[in-house]
């Protein structure tokens, strides 16, 4: 194997990190505010995906817009989908199993409900930088990429300050850790939980804006995204901020590594075995804390 | 109220019997695989109900009672009795060796990890085209011959799987019941208590995966016997999906909640495809609204329903 | 090409001219029922739906033309979902369920491989859009395929590569599904033609990014590069990756949608296909007008393969009569028929009869899909 061909391996590996990562902290970050695993995570990035590629076809406008109208909108989706459909569980007496069914639930809705209004086909979404590549070496990487990464570090660092550092972060851990004693101290409980999810979308579209231009965007993007999300979220451990980016990178190290080094068609079976061996042997997940275990 | 209640099962039995003469074809074969996940989705069922493992991992031992029948039936010619026992065999086996290390993980981590043996699976199951047929899949696989009856139509399946169905119910139904059974729910609700109590948990949770993967390679046998046919895009993920789907919509704490879970999503899409293309939104939302509205499931709704009509008898009379 | 099959063919113009179904008459009767069952949604969407637009449209265009004996033909298609379970219980409803003559469909090799062991065991005629799957559908007597074989495609691959492009070593870039199918074959006749494979990497149906694969193909330094998958996203990564060399595709590759996807990498791409819509041979005119009239856009292969299939079906059904049954209409099928996509033989022992003549090559360029001159064949 040549130098070249493993900087490249790198260099793929980092990109489809990312994009796990990117879905993982959201899914993250759902978590910690809700104790929610929100099975339709990726398909906040299907609704910003594809609302950007319809404001950009359809309605002409610039990139920059469309993107940041599509990442509103994620937030807007978050907003409802606690509003009008998490809530009335929880009045109800959700477990954990039926929140999980829940939100599966809505991903096969959402999922439906862009087949049926815009169609089965795939859309290409431009990428930031449009189709350029660096050249580094004897490998190359698109502009979108490093756009994605730095995007990527930005936001895990963002969601760092936020819930450490400011009153509303602070008040969504609260909420979700001892809901009854953030009541006493006047925290809103309610009303937390819903900023969790308007937070998740938020963070879920853009995503979807970014991963567009990879994968293209169609109708069953979000489950695809949302188990690799989850894998990188929970390999990470979902009691830390950063764990769901390096568990990401992780994933996608090992795949494309696993590609060029072994075979491509094993890659998966490589990749999940070590998965599953890196939780036997760290219970806490790779940048988890004791005493909570799993999250 | 005994004879009540035996009229009551005599009414369902004899019905059940006659519906393959009542049904038209097609829904009798929904009910065939209605009674196949049934058997699948019990394994994922008992698994959650009774020692809180949330499995994903069932698609791949389906998979192997599927392509079991398939290699030992159609391409070696050996009786299906051999067959499907191989499959059930070789599911214990992989369930033992792999369920050991795997199952010391809890929560979303065992979750995790059993939907990485889902992938795993999957592409082993697509690489090994040797043995699998790989995307083309392996074609004419006998159907079952009982006696010199060849159960090569949707109503003779039917007679045919449900009372496994049923009797694997039944069993289950005892094991949950037995002192096992008490040491299982112990398991999942004081974990610490099990341990002082001597109950080696985690022995205990291999055993309970193993029977769960046996009733997922018996189902895939019964599959690959009346579909003739397999092939690796049967046995992918969301298959797991679809068996968790069955087992907490049906109702994990009660033991005939699969069967409703099971008919669920085997009828309710064909039923809703007559809609056009909006189909696959209604079943969402059928399912949304069945999870909000009902969140232990139907299994779980029945009972609380059955239990305050007892006691509104009882406070009556 | 043999007396006899020139015989054939001149008797299948025969049947063609003399058949009453150009009658234009409003047609009347109660409808003849077809039923089809074609992947809408998964993996396979990106075949069902052309699939289904051209069933439609060859439906619309028959009743027309005054149905079948005076009666309306009436599609009845279900969705599969891409999976041959459900391909197998939508096959039993419409047969058993809506007592369809005949059956179209499915899209995918798999669920074909359900679908037939039901068609078979009734002998009720099934025009699957599939090429030849496991062998056991040899043994399947009223199963008929509108594509060719994949060792076909394979071949009609390996000849522009070996003849046109005279490359010696190859590379392939290929899904897991689709991809596979076509790389099994190719890795079986690359010696006939004197061509080596000096890699050939896999990535899953739906992968975000295959860079890793593309990048290993491009270090085995090969004169062509093959790739073929159902999805734009290995052409735009083997570009990026800077994969200069001439790339090769099948025809399950080409569709304007992943052309669309491709952006500006769609360029300097040859296919081995059925239909330029762009450049229409004589035989396929009529179609693609048709098509661009009633859809507004151009007809691909798979378009192609549900109007095919429904005219196969139609003509055989003004033969053999619309009650006469599923074996007599299968006899009627068995027979020679010069569809839009290709120059059929029914009766051929892979029940399609598709020779290497009837591929077409197209090159895109800059985005658009030009014929290019070179044919396939002895």
């Amino acid at each position: 194997m040549t130098g070249g061909l493993l900087l490249q391996s790198i260099l793929t590996g980092l990109t489809n990190g990312f994009v796990y990562g990117l879905v993982g902290l959201g899914l993250a970050a759902i978590f910690r505010g809700t104790r929610i695993v929100n099975a339709m995570q990726g398909d906040f990035s299907l609704i910003g995906g594809i609302a950007a590629v319809l404001l950009l076809e359809k309605l002409q406008w610039p990139l920059a817009a469309a993107m940041a109208a599509a990442v509103l909108l994620g937030a807007l989706a978050g907003w409802l989908v606690e509003l009008i459909l998490v809530r009335p569980l929880r009045k109800r007496g959700g477990t954990e199993d039926s929140y999980l069914l829940l939100t599966l639930g809505i991903a096969f809705a959402v999922s439906a409900l862009v087949l049926y209004f815009v169609g089965r086909d795939s859309h290409a979404l431009p990428g930031i930088g449009g189709e350029g590549i660096i050249v580094v070496g004897d490998a190359a990487i698109r502009v979108h990429s490093v756009w994605l990464i730095a995007i990527g570090l930005a936001v895990m660092l963002l969601l760092r300050l936020f819930f450490t550092r400011t009153t509303v972060g602070l008040s969504m851990m609260a909420a979700a850790i001892d809901a009854e004693g953030a009541a006493t101290t006047g925290i809103d409980v309610a009303l937390m939980r819903t900023l969790t999810f308007v937070l998740g979308g938020l963070v879920g579209a853009l995503a979807g804006v970014l991963v567009g231009p990879l994968v293209t965007v169609h109708y069953e993007m979000g489950l695809l995204l949302t188990l690799k999300g989850f894998a990188a979220a929970i390999l990470g451990g979902l009691s830390n901020p950063m764990g769901a980016i390096v568990g990401g990178i992780t994933l996608g190290l090992v795949e494309s590594i696993a590609i060029v080094t072994v075979s491509s068609g094993y890659k998966d079976v490589i990749a999940m075995t070590i998965l599953i061996i890196i939780m036997i042997v760290m219970p806490q997940g790779l940048l988890g804390r004791k005493l909570r275990r799993g999250g | 109220m005994t004879v009540k209640r035996a009229a009551l099962i005599a009414i369902a039995v004899v019905l059940w019997a006659c519906l393959p003469w009542l049904a038209p074809r097609y829904l009798i074969d929904l009910m065939v695989f209605a009674g196949i996940y049934t058997i699948a989705g019990l394994g994922v069922a008992f698994l959650l109900g009774q020692c809180g493992i949330v499995t994903l991992a069932q698609s791949v031992f389906y998979g192997i009672g599927a392509y079991s029948v398939a290699y030992f039936c159609a391409q070696k010619g050996l009786p299906s009795p051999v067959a499907v026992i191989a499959g059930v065999a070789l599911s214990a086996v992989i369930a033992t060796a792999v369920g050991w290390p795997v199952l010391r993980l809890s929560g979303y981590f065992l979750a995790l990890a059993t939907l990485a043996l889902a992938i795993i699976g999957h592409v082993l199951f697509l690489e090994w085209d040797w043995l699998t047929g790989g995307t083309l899949g392996i074609g004419g696989i006998p159907h079952i011959d009982l006696f010199g009856l060849v159960l090569n139509s949707p109503q003779r399946y039917y007679l045919f799987v449900w009372p496994i169905a049923v009797a694997l119910l039944w069993l289950h139904h005892n094991l949950v019941h037995s002192r096992n059974g008490l040491a299982l729910r112990a398991m999942r609700d004081a974990p610490e208590a099990a341990l002082v109590l001597a109950v080696d948990t985690h022995k205990l949770k291999v055993q309970m995966f193993v029977l769960s993967a046996m009733l997922g390679s018996l189902a895939g046998s019964l599959f690959a016997h009346y579909v003739t046919f397999v092939s690796v895009d049967s046995f992918a993920i969301d298959r797991a999906i679809s068996f968790l789907l069955l087992a907490v919509l049906g109702g994990v704490y009660t033991v005939w909640g699969c069967v409703i879970g099971a008919l669920f999503i085997t009828i309710m899409p064909q039923w809703l495809s007559k809609l056009g293309d909006i189909h696959a939104f209604v079943f969402a939302a059928a399912l949304i609204a069945t999870v909000i509205l009902l969140p232990e499931g139907f299994g779980g709704a029945l009972q609380k329903w059955w239990r305050a009509r007892a006691t509104g008898r009882r406070t009556q009379s | 090409m043999t007396v006899g099959r020139l015989r054939r063919l001149g008797a299948a113009a025969l049947v063609l001219l003399t058949t009453s179904y150009a009658s234009g008459q409003q047609p009347s009767g109660a409808p003849i029922k077809i039923g089809a069952v074609l992947s809408l949604t998964g993996a396979g969407a990106g075949l069902g739906g052309p699939e289904r637009n051209g069933i439609l449209l060859a439906e619309k265009r028959i009743n027309e033309r005054g149905g079948i004996k005076g009666r309306p033909l009436k599609v009845i298609i279900e969705d599969d979902g891409s999976k041959p379970d459900i391909a197998k219980s939508k096959a039993e409803a419409l047969i058993h369920g809506e007592k369809v003559v005949a059956l179209l469909g499915p899209s995918l090799t798999a669920s074909t491989g359900a679908v037939a062991g039901v068609t078979n065991s009734i002998k009720m005629p099934q025009l699957c859009m599939t090429g030849l799957g496991p062998a056991i559908e040899s043994n399947y007597k009223s199963l008929f395929h509108m594509l060719p074989p994949q060792q076909l495609n394979a071949r009609a691959m390996m000849e522009y590569i070996a003849k046109a492009l005279k490359a010696k070593k190859l590379g392939v870039l290929h899904d897991s599904g689709y991809g596979q199918l076509v790389m099994t074959n190719i890795q079986s006749v690359h010696k006939e033609y004197g061509v080596e494979i000096v890699a050939a990497e896999k990535f899953e149906v739906a992968a975000t990014d295959v860079s890793a694969q593309a990048a290993k193909v491009r270090a085995a330094q090969p004169d062509v590069v093959g790739v073929i998958a159902t999805s734009p996203v290995p052409f735009r990564n083997a570009r990026q990756v800077r994969i200069t060399q001439p790339i090769v595709s099948a025809v399950g590759s080409s569709s304007y949608e992943y052309v669309k996807g491709m952006g500006e990498f769609a360029d300097e791409i040859v296919f081995a296909e059925f239909i330029v819509a762009e450049d229409p041979l004589p035989h396929q005119k009529e179609f693609v007008e048709y098509f661009q009239k009633e859809k507004g856009t151009l007809p691909k292969t798979y378009d192609a393969a549900g109007w095919d299939a429904m005219h196969v079906l139609a003509q055989a059904l003004d033969k053999a009569g619309p009650d006469a049954g599923g074996e007599a209409i299968a006899a009627a099928i068995r027979a020679p028929y010069r569809g839009v996509i290709a120059q059929y033989d029914f009766a051929a022992a892979d029940m399609t009869g598709i020779g290497l003549e009837s591929y077409t090559y197209s090159k895109l360029v800059k985005g658009r899909f030009t014929r290019l001159p070179f044919k396939a064949g002895k």
